[in-house]
C-alpha cells in the first residue's frame, strides 16, 4: 500500500500534475489524485516524510531530469514537475520540521536595479523550489540596498541575481560590493544569470558562480552547497 | 547596382480572415486586458488620451475605436534618408529594404575561432565596411562598445557610423542625456533642426517588453523622441512559450499588441510622428528557454508581422536573416537566408539583423556582413520576381532564332542579362581545378580576402568643418 502510494507519486511528479484537475505529459490523466492529493494521502496514511520526500519526490524528479537529458521533455514539462514538487513541499515542510529535517537552505532572489526582465528569474526561483529549497523572489527592479536588507533579515545561504540587458548587468557588481561594505559577503554564496552575462563576468566582479540556465543554477547552487558544507 | 525598394508580397501566410482574427483578437487584448506602463509621463499621456488607466498597477486599457484612431494618425510611408541622397529609403506598402540589426556584445574572429569584447573601433571599422556593401542598405547601430561607460555609448556609437558611412543610421539607445546629445549632433550634421525633420539621418530604436509591459526608461525615451519628431521604432520581442503564447497565432496576437503601444503613444505625444510598427518576434529553445535567431518560426513570424503592418497600413520594421550558429557553415548560411527570404517575400519594409549577426545575436563578425550581403542580393532578387512583357517573352527572337539556334550572341542577351540575372560577389562558381588552382578557399576564407581589401579602401568622412563643429560642441566624443 505504501508503494503502492509513493510510486503513484512518483509518477505525477513525472506527469507534472498538482491536482486531480490537471492534465499530464500523457493523455486522459484528469481526474485522478495528482501530487497535493497523494500527498495529503500518504500522511494520513502515516507514511514518513523523509520517505515521502526520497521515494515519491527525488525518485520522479531525478527521472524527469533524465527525460530532460534524453530531449523527451522540455523546460515546460520539467517546470510543471517542478511546481509539483515546489506544492508538495509546501504540504510536507511542518511535517518535516517536526521529524527534525532541516530544509536543504534558503535563497534570496532578485532581478537587478533597472531591469524589469524577470522570466529568467522566474523559472530559476521554481526549479530551486522543486529541488527542495527555500526561495524567497524580491521581484525585479530591486535596488542592492533592499537585497542587502533581506540578507540581514532572512539569513539566507544563498543571493541569486538577474539581469538580461547591458545596462544593468553592472548592477550585480554594485550588489556585491555594497554585501562586503555591510560585512554580508562572507555570510552568502552569491550567483548570478541573464542574458547578458557570463562565466568570465561573474569571475570579475567577484561573484561565486555562473549558471546559463536554470538546470545550471540549480547544479550551482547544490555544488556550492557542497562546498559550504565541507 | 544598389538594388532595393523592390516590391514583396508575393508570399502571404495568413489569409485574409487570418488577418481579420489576429486583429480582433489585439482589440479585445487592448480593451479587457491592457498593458503596464511604467513611466510617468507615458502614463499621463495615456490618460490625457482618454484610457482608463489604473493607477495603482500602472495598467492602460484602450477602446477599439480609440487604438485605430490613432493608428490611423501615423504616416503609413516614411523617407529615412542618409546622407547621400542615393541611400534614401521610403518605407510603406510593399517595399522591401534590408539593414544590419544589433546590439552584439561580441566579435568572431574565423581566422583564430575566437570571439572578444566589440570596441568602438570594431563599429567604426564595420560601419566603413558595411558602407561599400550594396545590398545592405540601411546600416543599424550593430554592437556596444565594450569599452565605454553607458553615458558615452549613445553619443559615441552614433558618431561612429555617421562618420564612416552615407547610409540611414538606426539605432539603439540608452540613456536620455545620450538621445538629446544625439539628436543635437543629428541637427548639425543636417544643418538644423527643421532639415533633420525634412531629412532624417537617423533614427531611433527604444524597446518594449513582451507581454505588453513598457518599462520606465523607455516609456521617457519614446516620449523624447516623439517630442522631437524623429523616426522611431518601438518593437517587441514576444517569444513562443515564454513572453507570448507558445502557438505562433498567440505570438502575433502579443507582438501586434505589444508593437502598437509604442505607435498609439507616439501618436498621442506628437500627432504625425513617425512610427514603424516593429517585430523582433522569435522562438525560444524549449530546453533552455534561450532566445533563437535562426529559427524558421522567426521568419514565418515576420513575414506575417509584414501582412499586418499592411493590414495597420504601417511601415514595418521586421527581423530576419541571423543564425544560431557559432561560426560560419552551412547552419550560418542556411539559417541566414531562409529568414530573411520569408521577411522578404511578404513585402516586410525593413529587414533589419539581416547581416552581420550570429550566436542568439550577441556576436557579430566583419566576414559575415559580405557572407549576408551576398544573400540579400540573391533575397532581393527573388523579391523582384519576374516580368513578363513583350520584350521578356521575347517571341520575337525565338521566332528569329529558331529550332537548333543559340541566344548567345542576340543583342537581348546581352540587354537583360545582368538586369534579370544576380551576379554573385562571393559564391563560388568555378570549375573545381580552377577552384583549387585558386587555394581552393571556402566561403568564409573568400569573405575575408574581401572584408580586407575593403577596409583597406578610402574611409567616408563628414565634411571638415561639420565634423569640427560637432566635435567642439558634443561632449564626450572619442576621436
Amino acid at each position: 500500500m505504501t508503494e503502492d502510494i509513493l510510486t503513484l507519486l512518483k509518477e505525477n511528479v513525472i506527469q507534472g500534475r498538482v491536482t486531480q484537475d490537471d492534465e499530464g505529459f500523457d493523455e486522459g490523466m484528469v481526474g485522478q489524485p495528482g501530487v497535493s492529493e497523494l500527498i495529503e494521502k500518504a500522511l494520513a496514511q502515516g507514511i514518513n516524510p523523509e520517505n515521502i520526500v526520497n521515494k515519491g519526490l527525488t525518485a520522479g524528479m531525478n527521472i524527469v531530469g533524465q527525460k530532460y537529458e534524453a530531449n523527451e521533455y522540455y523546460i515546460p514539462d520539467m517546470l510543471a514537475s517542478a511546481e509539483a514538487v515546489g506544492v508538495a513541499m509546501e504540504i510536507l515542510e511542518p511535517h518535516l520540521a517536526k521529524s527534525g529535517i532541516k530544509s536543504k537552505g534558503k535563497v534570496i532572489v532578485a532581478t537587478v536595479k533597472g531591469d524589469l526582465h524577470d522570466i529568467g528569474k522566474n523559472i530559476v526561483s521554481m526549479l530551486l523550489r522543486g529541488a527542495g529549497y527555500i526561495v524567497r523572489d524580491l521581484g525585479n527592479d530591486i535596488d542592492p540596498q533592499v537585497i542587502i536588507a533581506a540578507v540581514r533579515e532572512e539569513k539566507p545561504q544563498f543571493v541569486g541575481m538577474s539581469a538580461l540587458l547591458t545596462s544593468t548587468m553592472m548592477h550585480m557588481k554594485d550588489t556585491i560590493e555594497a554585501l562586503t561594505e555591510s560585512g554580508l559577503r562572507d555570510k552568502v554564496k552569491v550567483i548570478i544569470g541573464g542574458a547578458a552575462v557570463s562565466e568570465e563576468f561573474a569571475q570579475g566582479i567577484g561573484a561565486d558562480g555562473y549558471g546559463a540556465d536554470g538546470f545550471q543554477a540549480v547544479r550551482l547552487v547544490e555544488a556550492l552547497s557542497t562546498n559550504v558544507e565541507s | 547596382m544598389i538594388q532595393n525598394g523592390s516590391v514583396g508580397g508575393s508570399f502571404k501566410p495568413l489569409t485574409e480572415e487570418s488577418i481579420d482574427r489576429i486583429h480582433q483578437t489585439a482589440m479585445e487584448v487592448f480593451e479587457g486586458v491592457g498593458f503596464e506602463v511604467n513611466s510617468e509621463v507615458a502614463l499621463g499621456f495615456f490618460k490625457r488620451a482618454g484610457a482608463w488607466v489604473d493607477d495603482e498597477k500602472h495598467l492602460v486599457r484602450l477602446s477599439r475605436k480609440r487604438v485605430m484612431e490613432l493608428i490611423e494618425m501615423a504616416p503609413s510611408e516614411i523617407r529615412l534618408c542618409g546622407q547621400d541622397e542615393k541611400h534614401d529609403i521610403f518605407l510603406g506598402g510593399q517595399r522591401v529594404y534590408t539593414g544590419t540589426g544589433g546590439t552584439a556584445l561580441y566579435i568572431y574572429d574565423p581566422n583564430t575561432g575566437q570571439k572578444q569584447l566589440t570596441t568602438l573601433d570594431d563599429l567604426k571599422r564595420i560601419s566603413k565596411l558595411v558602407d561599400q556593401l550594396d545590398n545592405i542598405h540601411l546600416f543599424m547601430l550593430p554592437t556596444y562598445p565594450s569599452e565605454l561607460p553607458v553615458e558615452q555609448v549613445d553619443v559615441n556609437r552614433f558618431f561612429a557610423a555617421l562618420d564612416n558611412t552615407t547610409k540611414h543610421v538606426m539605432g539603439g539607445v540608452y540613456t536620455l542625456d545620450g538621445v538629446k546629445q544625439v539628436m543635437r549632433m543629428a541637427e548639425i550634421i543636417a544643418g538644423s533642426g527643421e532639415r533633420l525633420r525634412q531629412r532624417p539621418l537617423i533614427s531611433m530604436i527604444t524597446l518594449g517588453i513582451s507581454p505588453l509591459k513598457m518599462d520606465r526608461q523607455y516609456g521617457d525615451l519614446v516620449v523624447t523622441i516623439a517630442q522631437a519628431g524623429i523616426p522611431l521604432v518601438y518593437p517587441a520581442e514576444p517569444l513562443c512559450g515564454a513572453t507570448s503564447p507558445v502557438t505562433l497565432a498567440g505570438n502575433l496576437v502579443i507582438q501586434t499588441v505589444d508593437s502598437l503601444i509604442g505607435v498609439l503613444l507616439a501618436q498621442i505625444i506628437n500627432p504625425g510622428t513617425p512610427a514603424i510598427f516593429g517585430s523582433v518576434a522569435s522562438s525560444t529553445d524549449f530546453r533552455d528557454l534561450k532566445y533563437l535567431a535562426g529559427p524558421v518560426e522567426m521568419g514565418l513570424l515576420n513575414a506575417a508581422g509584414a501582412q499586418m503592418a499592411q493590414f495597420y497600413k504601417l511601415p514595418f520594421y521586421a527581423t530576419g536573416g541571423m543564425t544560431d550558429s557559432k561560426v560560419l557553415d552551412a547552419q550560418s548560411g542556411y539559417e541566414s537566408a531562409l529568414t530573411s527570404l520569408l521577411c522578404a517575400l511578404a513585402g516586410a519594409n525593413f529587414i533589419h539583423d539581416a547581416a552581420g549577426l550570429m550566436e542568439f545575436a550577441l556576436t557579430t563578425c566583419y566576414e559575415k556582413y559580405v557572407i549576408d550581403n551576398e544573400i540579400l542580393g540573391m533575397v532581393m532578387r527573388a523579391v523582384k520576381g519576374i516580368t513578363v512583357n513583350d520584350d521578356t517573352l521575347a517571341f520575337d527572337l525565338i521566332k528569329q532564332v529558331g529550332p537548333g539556334g543559340n541566344f548567345v550572341t542576340a543583342k537581348h542577351t546581352r540587354q537583360f542579362m545582368r538586369g534579370e540575372h544576380y551576379q554573385p560577389l562571393l559564391s563560388d562558381r568555378d570549375r573545381r581545378e580552377e577552384w583549387e588552382a585558386g587555394g581552393g578557399k571556402v566561403t568564409w576564407e573568400r569573405a575575408a580576402r574581401k572584408v580586407k581589401e575593403l577596409l583597406a579602401n578610402h574611409s567616408y568622412r563628414l565634411p571638415a568643418a561639420i565634423r569640427q563643429q560637432v566635435l567642439s560642441e558634443i561632449a564626450g566624443i572619442v576621436d
